[in-house]
């Protein structure tokens, strides 16, 4: 299978990549690991006219403490997330999550920057993305903005970040130990058909992401009050666990119907929060 | 695939099935139609640019109205197919009478084929659910007075 004609372009900077997103518009498309836009483009099913790859773009990939955050370069690869001591030691979700992408393979190639952006709705970074709060930079022709994790994810393969605007940084806060992440995966693709990421900052502060599920991840809000309101125990657990579909329009496909999706994200909402709560 | 989905509208059903059967207000609805015209004998032909995140694709297709009950029903029969696949099957509109405004209810029988079948599965149901959102979302817009 081979993709329709394009022209490849190669900015070594930051700059020089926006400039060709302003100029391009919609006929360019970012490539970055390549691990979904390559095989849409195969497929024919994405026919970008300029494929601008920002692989070379220096400066976008690393992992380091700063203030109390943990800033991730968009072009880190899961692989690196994966084996981070960094991050084992200080957010060890990240890893935990990354372990969990498609296969080696993937996990080698593939960007969290990329991942982020397609906005899959399978997709396992989300739910961590989410639980964690994290702060998402994007770099625009005017300038740097911030989006939080739950404005960034807007729908179906949409996101935040503007047709004209580059995905640079990723920040998370530093963890405790107490976090979680447990999906249900889809055998072939390793996607995620019910993943649920769990990070508990002090008995108050639980928080609960969800991926898979519904065509945009989401924070499941009700679960989170549902387990504040009670004593700690199994019983809140599965109480909060309950509720962790509420309010959402579940997806249905050949792998799971809307009914058995929701039951998988309980499911696993119950086993990241029964570990998470009792690191 | 078999697809359920509605909104509800603030306009009288008589307001709303005007509309549904308008090739004007349908472009104006339809999520990329680019062009809708009246073939006549109810049928209608429409390009429509279907693109999400960078997987743009072109279809071209006809869609043909039967069984007509204004202001309550009616049945749309359609077609297309464009670079990465085809789509054919039928979508049965109901409209209820709620208060001062009217419940649409659309169920649709939809087959999928070509390259977005053998592939794209998994995020059919989703971009159509996303898809007939954006086309409630503007048909509440167009019947608003």
């Amino acid at each position: 299978m081979y993709p329709a004609p394009f022209e490849y372009l190669r900015p070594s900077t930051l700059d020089e990549a926006l400039a060709l997103l302003s100029s391009h518009g919609e006929d360019a498309k970012l490539l970055a690991g390549g691990h979904s836009l390559i095989p849409a483009m195969k497929l024919r099913l994405a026919r970008p006219r300029f494929v601008v790859d920002i692989g070379r773009v220096s400066n976008l990939r690393y992992i380091r403490e700063r203030e109390g955050q943990i800033a991730v370069g968009a072009m880190t690869t899961h692989h690196d997330i994966e084996a981070s001591d960094l991050l084992k030691e200080r957010c060890p979700l990240l890893p935990e999550a990354a372990a969990q992408i498609g296969d080696v393979q993937v996990r080698n190639r593939g960007t969290i920057g990329g991942s982020l952006v397609h906005a899959d709705p399978a997709a396992d970074w989300p739910a961590a993305i989410l639980a964690l709060e994290a702060e998402i930079e994007l770099a625009g022709p005017g300038g740097r903005r911030v989006v939080r994790a739950d404005a960034f994810f807007v729908d179906l393969l949409q996101t935040a970040a503007a047709s004209n605007e580059i995905l640079c940084e990723i920040r998370v806060p530093a963890t405790s130990r107490a976090v979680a992440y447990e999906k249900t995966q889809q055998k072939a693709s390793g996607f995620a058909i019910a993943g649920v990421a769990v990070v508990v900052q002090g008995a108050e502060n639980v928080r609960v992401g969800v991926t898979g599920v519904a065509a945009a991840p989401y924070r499941a809000r009700a679960a989170e009050a549902a387990l504040a309101a009670g004593a700690p125990g199994a019983e809140a657990i599965a109480r909060a666990a309950a509720r962790v579909g509420d309010g959402i329009q579940a997806l249905g496909d050949i792998h799971a119907s809307p009914e058995f999706r929701l039951h998988l994200a309980a499911v696993n909402a119950k086993r990241a929060l029964t570990r998470a709560l009792s690191l | 695939m078999k697809f359920a989905t509605g909104a509800a509208i603030a306009a009288p059903r008589e307001r709303v099935f005007a509309a549904l059967v308008s090739p004007d207000v349908l472009q104006r609805c339809i999520p990329g139609c680019e062009e809708l015209t009246d073939a006549g004998n109810d049928i209608y032909k429409a390009t429509i640019k279907i693109g999400m995140a960078g997987l743009h694709g072109i279809y071209a297709g006809t869609a043909s109205l039967r069984d007509r009950v204004p202001p309550e029903s009616f049945t749309l029969g359609f077609e297309g197919k464009g670079s990465a696949g085809f789509a054919r099957g039928t979508a049965r509109l109901r409209l209820d009478a709620d208060g001062d405004g009217t419940r649409v209810t659309c169920n649709a029988d939809v087959q999928v084929g070509g390259v977005i079948a053998a592939v794209g599965s998994r995020l059919v149901e989703a971009a159509a659910r996303k898809l007939a959102g954006d086309f409630f979302r503007q048909l509440a817009i167009e019947t608003n007075p």
